[in-house]
């Protein structure tokens, strides 16, 4: 399968924000009409009446633009949430609005052309992480992220995806990792990782009660999270493995807007878990993991799964709670930490990281908008993996280092490998002083390893996930 | 007949009922396409008072937006409430009601109505300002919003005239106006004035949904 | 000199005095609203003119108008028709009956022609030649239209002549229509109300004879007594303003005087002088006695829906609730096709995608 990039260097250059790197993406060929027709369609297939509702709600009154990273980092308007979504209005109005009938009836609807949809392309795709900041605003309370995330599904399928992104999704759906951390390469870095750490790292255990799967980020930039999530299992003593038929959770597909491509990734993990009989699929450091597994897996399999999804940072704090994770206040300075917006805001887990930050020890100081209302890094959604998106992510991230900086922590935790592979490339593009850590890898390194205080009651400490017989 | 008899009658009859065919249309039409089975573990069932929680919340904007949104919001509070209480405080206003459902209850004095019209009247023209002088404002207005802004000031401005006698006989404003009324109603359910019901729909479905991921909003 | 007598001559011949007459002219200054200098001007022409010839021609009325011209306070009937005017016909005040009626006015035109004033009082039907009125074998579309070819004006009196009417309130059997409708080439002022104030009668001729057509109104009505509505004219209106309103014609309200627009006063689409001017002397007016303004002086008022319905609620027609009903039940069929349709072109698009196998598969 090959795959045409169209340099184009038709398009305008943001305001403030300098774009050496002009160009169109397409994939595939066929005729640009026949392109049009299929975005639109696809964009409304998969509506339902929840996006629908928001579709239908709108009032154009503008104040997304100020819950957005990009507008207010930029202050053009082009990147105002709602219209990201503007062309793909006429085709919801045209296919699925209650009055579709009289708008194709009457061609009531404005022609959507190629060189819009590929002029929205860089707004759907480089300029919206859907971190969901947006839906906080919305007097409506529509959630702008859903719709992009459905305009997606029309832009792929029309072969209109930045290349990058497209080219880690298909290698994604090809290789099982969109960043070649293949079945091999898993094992090889297992195994190294295994010896460099000195940590007893289960792989593909037959019978195991928690799956745990990773980011291929980790695999391949911070390895030490296999190692992390390894000591920390066999601190708590539980039966776990790594699957090398299921380990990939990482989403490109999702990201990239191929929901085909997303079940497939998902469809692995999901079995592999099955398979092994796990109770819990432990997601690792990262955030559109989180959205894909937690909140659309079971969708995705069409029944409720047979075991729990939870995100590591979520894990640990449960752990923590209950006591059966034992940490020294190891981490004894000033930490402000960071939500990732799949996680936190449009996830749910909000305390568990700071349960952890507190177990360690450290002196939580929080940046001025925090928990829901967090800035994104600028690196979501896939926006990391686009090249000619730098220069707007790192204007983006201007606002993060801002409230950084203005918590006057020593030390910036967060927990997704997505948010710190964006820290780490923003941070050596601004030469900054504040590196992004690990919170998984923050605990690992403080496990207490000493046997539990007698005045523990032993119902304090029930590891729910060890109720299962040993494999 | 007369155009104000003409008005009062038929017209506002048809009004009637295009509103209500297009309203009862335009809400089937969106809540009766595909709801997909949601099988995830929910973080939380108290779905329906997320539902409530967000409807009554998002009225008032979060304490994070508030700096940048305050003249947007003020204006909108101005002409939202200025509406309703020209809307539901005039006395022949609740007398229209009455007579369409039986329902009434106590009216403002005419003095205050007057005031309050001419504050939304202000607000509303401010927001027409906003409209085309934001840039953002502007890049994604479009025809909806301006006809449905010039058939939500109509009927206020009418109104006001008819109260101050202003424009010609009082009995041919009067008809003037329960014809822009007659228009907001049919104009109503087809373009974003709707929100006017979509409004609880749209945060009721965010806050049902984040309050099951027990997500914030 | 065999002229015709003037006025003041008239007035004086009947026994009364200069001074008399200044007093009839100054009631009907007041009435006006005339300045000072046009009241003087007043008095001077009226009493250096000639008394003109006046025709009424009465139709399809109740004769409620002609009983109101007489209890006309000031001017005074008397006045008007013995010394201002030279009443050569009005079928019910004249003694003169039949024949003999009919060639005295035939008479008076011949005498008067194309000087005479005509005052019609009710409506004339104009289908079938005008064959629903006839009076002496003579339709009153043929009279009135014979008559107004030798008059300098026509004074239309009362709701009837006016605008039609009850003769014409739906289903209007008779054809009936207003004398503005058939003379077109004339001077023409409609005095309007069901019936008319009777110094608003007396006064507008007064003025016509003196000055001329007066400043009207869009409904050919003197504007100095139909300038105003009822409503902004009205003891109660201070009641309106504060939102107070009697609720039924025998509660606290009602006998506090509130406003009647609750229970269907049309005072605020009336213009009228009844507010001002009142009846009977100025002793009351309908409102004030309790009920609400019936907008007797407006056209079609008779048709323009319940005289105790607020002016604000709806005219509706048959069942609104019902309609509704219908409305709701049609928009759900509709919003539910939509929905159907919709996703019946989502599965189509599903079903092509599966089977094409796309782009980058």
């Amino acid at each position: 399968m090959s795959a045409t990039v169209v340099n184009d260097p038709v398009g305008g250059v943001a305001r403030g924000v300098p774009r050496p790197d002009l160009r169109q993406d397409m994939q595939g060929e066929m005729p640009a009409q026949e392109r049009v027709d299929i975005a639109m369609r696809h964009f409304v297939r998969d509506f339902g009446a929840v996006a629908a509702t928001y579709m239908e709600s709108c009032v154009h009154c503008g104040m997304c633009a100020e819950a957005c990273h990009f507008y207010v980092q930029t202050g053009d308007p082009k990147y105002t949430p709602i219209w990201k979504i503007e062309p793909f209005k006429q085709a919801y109005k045209r296919e699925a609005g209650p009055f579709a009938l009289f708008m194709r009836a009457l061609g009531l609807k404005r022609k959507v052309t190629i060189e819009e949809l590929q002029e929205w392309q860089e707004l759907i795709y480089d300029s919206c992480t859907m971190c969901g900041r947006c839906t906080l605003i919305c007097p409506m309370g529509i959630d702008i992220a859903a719709l992009v995330s459905l305009a997606r599904h029309g832009m792929h399928k029309a072969g209109l995806v930045p290349h990058e992104l497209w080219a880690a999704a298909e290698r994604g759906e090809r290789e099982g990792s969109p960043l070649g951390a293949t079945p091999k390469v898993l094992k090889e870095r297992i195994e190294w990782i295994a010896d460099e750490d000195d940590v007893d790292i289960h792989l593909d255990k037959e019978h195991a009660d928690v799956l745990v799967t990773m980011s291929s980020i980790e695999i391949q930039k911070y390895p030490q999270a296999m190692a992390a999530v390894a000591k920390v299992l066999n601190h708590l003593g539980m039966s776990w493995t790594i699957r090398s038929d299921g380990y990939e959770a990482t989403n490109f597909g999702l990201l990239s807007g191929n929901a085909d491509w997303q079940r497939d990734m998902s469809m692995k993990m999901i079995k592999a878990a099955i398979a092994c009989k796990a109770k819990l699929l432990l997601l690792p450091e990262c955030g559109h993991a989180y959205t894909a597994m937690r909140w659309q897996g079971a969708n995705v399999y069409g029944q409720p799964l047979p075991f729990k999804v939870r995100h590591i940072s979520e894990f640990l704090g449960e752990h923590i709670t209950d006591g059966s994770l034992r940490l020294k206040k190891g981490l004894n300075k000033t930490v402000t930490f960071h939500d990732p917006c799949q996680v936190a805001r449009r996830g749910g887990v909000f305390e568990a990281p700071r349960v952890v930050l507190a177990a360690l020890g450290a002196e939580v100081h929080e940046m001025k908008d925090n928990r829901s209302m967090n800035w994104c890094c600028g690196g979501g959604g896939g926006v990391i993996s686009i090249h000619r998106a730098d220069a707007i992510r790192y204007k983006a991230f201007e606002i993060k280092m801002r409230q950084v900086e203005d918590t006057g922590a020593e030390m910036l935790v967060t927990s997704c490998s997505n948010c710190r592979l964006s820290f780490d490339d923003s941070q050596a593009h601004f030469h900054w002083d504040k590196t992004a850590h690990s919170l998984l890898e923050a605990v690992a390194d403080n496990l207490d390893d000493t046997p539990p205080a007698r005045s523990v009651a032993p119902a304090a400490i029930v590891n729910p996930y060890r109720e299962a017989p040993a494999p | 007949m007369d155009l104000l008899t003409l008005a009062r009658g038929p017209i506002l009859q048809w009004a009637l009922v295009i509103f209500v065919v297009g309203t009862v249309w335009r809400l089937a039409g969106i809540l009766l396409l595909r709801r997909k089975p949601d099988y995830t573990e929910p973080r939380s069932t108290h779905t329906w008072r997320g539902a409530a929680n967000l409807i009554v919340k998002r009225t008032v904007p979060k304490r994070e937006f508030a700096a940048q949104t305050a003249f947007g919001n003020t204006i909108g509070y101005v002409f939202h409430i200025g509406l309703a209480v020209v809307v539901f405080g005039f006395v022949p206003h609740i007398l229209f009601i009455k007579s369409l459902t039986g329902l009434s209850w106590p009216g403002l004095p005419s003095g205050i109505v007057y005031v309050v019209g001419a504050l939304t009247v202000a607000a509303l023209v401010a927001a027409l300002v906003r409209r085309i002088s934001n840039p953002v404002m502007r890049l994604i207005s479009n025809a909806d919003d301006y006809f449905s802004w010039a058939v939500t000031i109509a009927p206020v401005i009418t109104g006001l005239m008819a109260a101050a006698h202003w424009g010609g006989p009082y009995p041919t404003i009067l008809a003037i106006h329960v014809l822009s009324v007659c228009l907001l109603l049919a104009w109503l359910p087809f373009g974003k004035l709707m929100h006017a019901f979509l409004v609880f729909i749209a945060r009721g479905t965010t806050g049902a949904l984040f309050a099951r991921k027990g997500a914030s909003t | 000199m065999d002229r015709e007598p003037t006025i003041l001559e008239s007035f004086q011949q009947q026994g009364m005095s200069r001074r008399s007459f200044l007093k009839f002219c100054a009631a009907a200054a007041s009435l006006l609203a005339l300045p000072a200098a046009r009241a003087a001007e007043l008095a001077e022409k009226l009493g250096a003119m000639p008394r003109p010839t006046v025709i009424y021609l009465s139709f399809q009325e109740c004769t409620g108008c002609l009983e109101s011209l007489t209890r006309s306070f000031s001017p005074t009937i008397e006045h008007l028709i013995f010394d201002t005017i030279s009443l050569a016909y009005n079928d019910t005040l004249q003694a003169a009956a039949g024949e003999a009626a009919e060639a005295a006015r035939e008479e008076a035109m011949r005498k008067a022609w194309g000087k005479y004033v005509l005052v019609v009082d009710g409506s004339i039907p104009a289908p079938l030649d005008g064959a629903y009125c006839v009076i002496g074998g003579k339709s009153a579309l043929a009279s009135v239209q014979e008559v107004a070819k030798g008059a300098a004006a026509v004074i239309a009196v009362g709701t009837c002549a006016a605008f039609g009417g009850l003769p014409m309130a739906a289903p209007n059997p008779t054809g009936a229509v207003a004398v503005q409708d058939l003379i077109k080439n004339k001077p023409l002022i409609n005095i309007s109300g069901c019936p008319p104030i009777p110094e608003i009668i007396t006064g507008t001729i007064v003025y016509f004879l003196t000055f001329g057509v007066p400043e009207l109104d869009a409904h050919r009505r003197p504007k100095v007594f139909y300038g105003n509505t009822i409503h902004d004219r009205c003891y109660r209106r201070p009641f309106y303003d504060k939102g107070l309103f009697a609720k039924t014609f025998d509660d606290a309200g009602a006998r506090n005087g509130w406003c009647l627009y609750e229970l269907g006063c049309k005072g605020p689409t009336t213009y009228n002088s009844c507010a001002t001017m009142k009846w009977n002397g100025g002793t009351s007016f309908p409102i004030e006695s309790g009920h609400g303004c019936l907008g007797c002086s407006e056209p079609q008022f008779w048709d323009r829906g319940d005289f105790y319905k607020p002016l604000s609620a709806g005219l509706w027609h048959g069942s609104i609730g019902e309609d509704l009903g219908i409305a709701a039940v049609a928009g759900a069929v509709l919003g539910g096709a939509a929905a159907l349709t919709a996703r019946h072109r989502q599965d189509k698009t599903r079903t092509e995608t599966e089977t094409r196998k796309p782009e980058g598969k």
